[in-house]
């Protein structure tokens, strides 16, 4: 009884990082190593997403700037600065946090549409930014003449010039990011921000302070946005102002809604099919983007709980 | 530099007016439903196409008429079919239903369109300007400010004074008691929505004129849209056209003095109110 | 001390006077009952009293101390609790998640991400408890929002024990409820009075619950106090029964 308990619980689990860990085995039959590069590392900024929307039940609509901050920080670092690929992921990061962190106070005493409206708009400061500072940016045209750097660990160097070796570091980001992401939903902590989600009333006058907590999960959710957007920037080796435009978020807003929001690994399944969806579509079609408009649309009307929702009403991190 | 000055303020007031137009739509449909359109960008340029196809068989007093009313019955049949159907879901699901509904109209507008601007034609009798000193009040720069503020007006006296204004006000504010009372809610969004969606169409035709008509027309005008009603206070109508108003001439005004925070500036205000009145300027308490 | 005291509470929303001038003291371990008609002002009285909303003027004091303006987060900490008139839960969370969430809300635990064992063991310990206490062992991993009405506000006012209250403010503990639930919740309510010495403020309709709990009676009519003291009492006087029992009965 406990043994088959325990084995329904982490079988998926288990599958999944088989799965994750032996892709660049397989893909090639299919596709190539940087799709699911791109796939890992849009799952991580979808699940970050999440963290707010599902688990703390706050609709944003402005992660990508986050995402794109953390770009904009990794390779304006790699480009300016350092040629250190650990510092480009920590120089996002912290700029993506920073940010979300400075925002916070002006919003987090809105709710519902009205938080979702400025979550865009004040997105769309850092595009602007983005766009018009082109002599440090490069504006339309993009951040380029910079490139991912070899890891120097001092008793090693990792090359990651090969998309395989790139594909294991994005993995292990995504490791250690999911694993701080689970540890802290399954504390306390992440306890009361269900019960934000769940009922903020009662939540108030269970002595949660709410607002407080609302700025944390959002600068926490923030900062796994923008640690997935430096990702995205050494993916690439470039970065250019789409990857902070709205459009950008709600693609990920898609992704955790398609994948199954009251899920934590729900996200990353919406990203899978959302990305590889749109890569086969774009290289078929110039009308993708209809496409994906419909299936937005479909989405809503026809998957409103997502893959993993209508699975299971609930499946555990 | 007074006439600099005076030129884009009055720009500024033409762009508010836009804005404010297309703002105005979006705040009818959110009060009343708590529905974001982020389509409503693709309406404004589907009333902009509209109008372009149509000048050659009706001119342009003739498109100017009829575009934004197919563009409003685009909209109601938009309504009846899609947006009806997330009507008391979490808001995140309407969102994402319009901005899928935003992607297959920028799409199809440029299927049917082309990706390029497509030239606008403007009676010659309104684009000659109407004083040598100040060359820019040209009869279309006045007549669009002209044509928005009896449309605004207009919105505003059939709100006041017709049934279905006092129905949709009545609505906005406890939509339950107004169907109890035998009002049927379905028609009253529906055609709500419409009217909604005739301002975005007419500010598609007013635009046309000025800008000319691309496909992203509309995905670069829906952020200055939120921001005025966040801005102007959600809720709030009259809110809603200062907001409009002012971020218009805000930016107008910083293009001059310092043109590379001209989209930025909005954002500065809309922070700013944000600081001091959590709801806007007109918002009111405890509404979304 | 005396537990709860306000003074001269008034609340007007705009010209409307909600509430006109009443005071009230409940002592520790008393049950007080607030009845009257609908519109008499008891819920926005109740909302003042738990910090939802502020009083236009008057006073309230918790335990001598003024509270009048602090905040709903802070009354919780100084040892108030209350639950609504519409269930306040968290539905698609399962009971025994309902009550830790509470427990750990009521030791300060809520920011922790790692806790020591020492913790982790009295949170279940006090849950344990709390479940056995009242009754809800057996659907303890079930989602609240798949109970019964019944049971649902019986987790509800579990929560609010959590927080180990000396005031616990119950909102129409018994609304919409049949006979059988309501009989259930009205046993709980006097068995968690009794064993954890409560003082207890409540709205209610059922007049059976009110006369069979309460040490004290307000009665509320258009937003004044008409009357108060013991259910005799209460039951004698001419007034009430004119405007309130009168008409309900």
């Amino acid at each position: 009884m406990l043994n088959n308990g325990s084995l329904t619980r982490y079988a998926p689990s288990v599958i999944g990082w088989i799965v994750l860990v032996s892709l660049p085995e397989w893909i090639n039959v299919v596709a190539y190593t940087d799709l699911g590069s791109r796939v890992v590392i849009l799952g991580l900024a979808a699940m970050a997403l999440n963290f707010l929307l599902g688990h703390t039940g706050v609709l944003s609509f402005g992660h990508a700037a986050y995402f794109g901050l953390g770009a904009y920080g990794a390779g304006l670092t790699l480009r300016y600065l350092a040629p250190s690929t650990g510092l480009a992921i920590l120089v996002g990061t912290g700029v993506g946090m920073m940010a979300a962190m400075l925002i916070g106070p002006l919003i987090i005493r809105l709710r519902g549409v009205y938080f979702a409206m400025v979550t865009i708009a004040f997105g769309q400061i850092f595009y602007f930014i983005a766009f018009r500072w082109s002599t440090l940016t490069g504006g339309d045209d993009g951040l380029t003449n910079w490139s991912r750097q070899p890891i120097n660990l001092g008793f090693a160097t990792i090359d990651l010039k090969s998309p395989v070796a790139f594909y294991y570091l994005v993995l292990f980001v995504f490791a250690v990011a999911t694993a701080i992401m689970a540890k802290l939903l399954n504390s306390p902590f992440g306890r009361s921000l269900l019960a934000i989600r769940e009922n903020e009333r009662r939540a108030l006058f269970l002595g949660i302070p709410v607002n407080l907590r609302i700025w944390l999960s959002w600068t926490v959710s923030c900062g796994f946005a923008s640690v997935a957007g430096a990702m995205y920037a050494l993916l690439n080796n470039f970065v250019d102002p789409r990857t902070l435009h709205w459009s950008q978020s709600g693609a990920f807003v898609i992704m955790a809604v398609l994948g199954g929001m009251r899920s934590f690994w729900g996200p990353l399944i919406g990203a899978a099919i959302y990305v590889v969806l749109q890569d086969y579509l774009s290289s078929r079609t110039s009308n993708w983007m209809s496409l994906v408009g419909l299936v937005f649309v479909l989405v809503v009307l026809f998957f409103p709980r997502g893959v993993l929702g209508m699975l299971g009403r609930r499946t555990q991190a | 530099m007074t006439q600099l000055i005076l030129f884009n303020l009055f720009n500024g007031l033409i762009v508010g007016a836009f804005y404010a137009l297309m703002a105005l739509g979006l705040s009818l449909i959110m009060n009343l439903t708590g529905v974001i359109n982020f389509a409503h960008g693709g309406f404004l340029a589907i009333g902009g196409y509209l109008a372009y196809t149509l000048i050659p068989y009706l001119g342009f007093w003739g498109a100017l008429a009829v575009a934004p009313v197919m563009t409003a019955f685009l909209g109601l049949v938009v309504e009846r079919f899609l947006i009806r159907r997330v009507y008391g879901h979490d808001p995140l699901y309407s969102l994402l239903l319009t901005f899928g509904l935003a992607f297959i109209i920028e799409d199809g507008t440029r299927y049917i369109w082309g990706a390029q601007a497509v030239p606008y034609e403007v009676p010659s009798s309104l684009t000659t300007p109407l004083s040598s000193e100040y060359f820019f009040l040209t009869g279309y720069r006045l007549f669009m400010v002209a044509l928005a503020a009896i449309s605004v007006s207009g919105l505003f006296a059939l709100l006041k004074w017709t049934r279905l204004g006092m129905r949709i006000r009545a609505g906005t504010l406890d939509l339950e008691t107004v169907s109890v009372l035998g009002v049927n809610t379905a028609i009253l969004r529906n055609l709500n929505f419409g009217l909604g969606i005739y301002l975005a169409g007419l500010a598609g035709v007013l635009a046309a004129g000025q800008l000319g008509v691309e496909p992203t027309i509309g995905s670069s005008l829906i952020m200055p849209s939120f921001v005025s009603i966040i801005v102007g206070g959600l809720g709030s109508l009259p809110g809603t056209l200062f907001g409009g108003l002012l971020i218009g001439v805000a930016s107008a005004l910083t293009s001059v003095f310092y043109p590379s925070a001209t989209e930025a500036v909005m954002y500065v205000i809309m922070a700013a109110v944000l600081l001091v009145r959590p709801r806007g300027l007109f918002g009111q308490e405890g509404r979304f | 001390m005396t537990r709860l005291k306000v003074e001269n509470l008034t609340k007007r929303f705009g010209n409307l006077v909600a509430v006109a001038d009443i005071s009230m003291v409940v002592e520790p371990g008393e049950i007080r009952a607030v009845i009257g008609p609908n519109g008499a002002g008891k819920t926005t009285f109740f909302n003042m009293i738990s910090g939802f909303l502020t009083p236009t003027t008057g006073r309230i004091l918790f335990e001598n101390r003024d509270i009048s303006q602090v905040a709903p987060s802070q009354r919780v900490k100084l040892g108030m609790a209350r639950t609504f008139q519409i269930t306040e839960v968290f539905p698609e969370l399962s009971v025994r998640e309902n009550l830790q969430i509470a427990v750990e809300a009521a030791l300060g635990y809520g920011l922790s991400v790692r806790m020591s064992e020492d913790a982790a063991e009295e949170v279940h310990a006090e849950v344990s408890e709390l479940l056995g206490l009242s009754g809800l062992t057996d659907k303890a991993d079930r989602f609240v929002g798949e109970l019964s009405h019944g049971d649902q506000r019986t987790t509800e006012i579990m929560m609010a024990l959590a927080l180990k209250p000396r005031l616990l403010l119950l909102d129409e503990p018994t609304a919409g409820m049949g006979d059988q639930e309501t009989f259930d919740i009205a046993k709980l309510i006097r068995k968690l009075h009794r064993q954890q010495g409560l003082s207890i403020v409540l709205i209610e309709h059922d007049m059976r619950i009110v006369f069979n709990l309460a040490d004290r009676i307000m009665v509320l009519a258009e937003g004044r106090m008409l009357a108060e003291g013991t259910p005799k009492e209460i039951a004698a006087n001419e007034a009430v029964q004119k405007a309130y029992l009168g008409t309900a009965g």
